[in-house]
């Protein structure tokens, strides 16, 4: 009797383990690309159709002629007729979509495991998104020049 | 095989070996060349202006690719991670 109240008592006394439930999830998320350096890149990858544009709207609300000649006007005129030529396609459309993917294997992480390993029938996915300003932004200028150039 | 051409600071990239500052002076030579083909057939400063801006922003383009891909690559750069 006596050794039962005293293997309660030790029992009730054993100090519990402290386990946080977070610290399990933190595992390490390589992403594709480096984020500074597709950064950089994006922002010239993003200045020509975004100098273009620029140019377009200052020729509709000013009637500036000069944008007519040589290459630039070339481009336009293309861009406006019904024909687009390859390096129209090339610099408005490749452009902003290469800076989309860049900037998105930089900032995102994504990741097929097991459930568990005892159910191996499901799988899930994880899709991790670093919260990168520069980044982000350019992919929202680029998707947002991408939908205009193909309106 | 690792090139280490040019180093960034920010957007830029600057040349960190004499092959990259060949290619900068390269730049640079068809950059005056395009402003003198383009000044010859425009007909006012804008247009020319215009255009080679247009063409400038072009050869950046085409420069900043040629020094990402050989561009000095720090130990950091790897380990670009989140946990």
């Amino acid at each position: 009797m006596k050794n039962e109240q005293d293997f309660l008592k030790q029992m009730e006394n054993l100090s519990i383990p402290d386990v946080d439930p977070s610290l399990h999830q933190q595992k390490v998320k390589m992403t594709i690309m480096n984020a500074e350096r597709s950064a950089a890149l994006g922002v010239w990858l993003i200045v020509l159709p975004g100098y273009f544009l620029l140019c377009a709207l200052m020729s509709a609300f000013f009637h500036n002629k000069a944008i007519d000649s040589w290459l630039f006007g070339m481009l336009f005129r293309d861009l406006l007729s019904t024909r687009a030529s390859i390096l129209d396609s090339l610099l408005f459309f490749g452009l902003p979509i290469i800076c989309i993917i860049i900037n998105l294997l930089a900032i995102v992480h994504v990741q097929v495991e097991h459930i568990s390993p005892t159910q191996r029938k499901y799988k899930e996915l994880s899709l991790t998104i670093k919260l990168k300003f520069w980044n982000i932004l350019l992919i929202v200028i680029s998707t947002a020049l991408l939908i205009l150039f193909i309106i | 095989m690792k090139l280490n051409w040019f180093t960034r600071r920010g957007i830029i990239y600057v040349p960190a070996a004499i092959a990259g500052w060949l290619i900068l002076l390269l730049a640079a030579a068809y950059a005056v060349y395009t402003f003198i083909d383009i000044d010859s057939h425009s007909h006012s400063v804008s247009d020319t202006m215009i255009n080679f801006m247009f063409n400038l922003l072009m050869i950046g383009l085409v420069y900043t690719i040629v020094a990402y891909c050989t561009e000095k690559r720090v130990v950091k750069d790897s380990t670009d991670s989140m946990i």
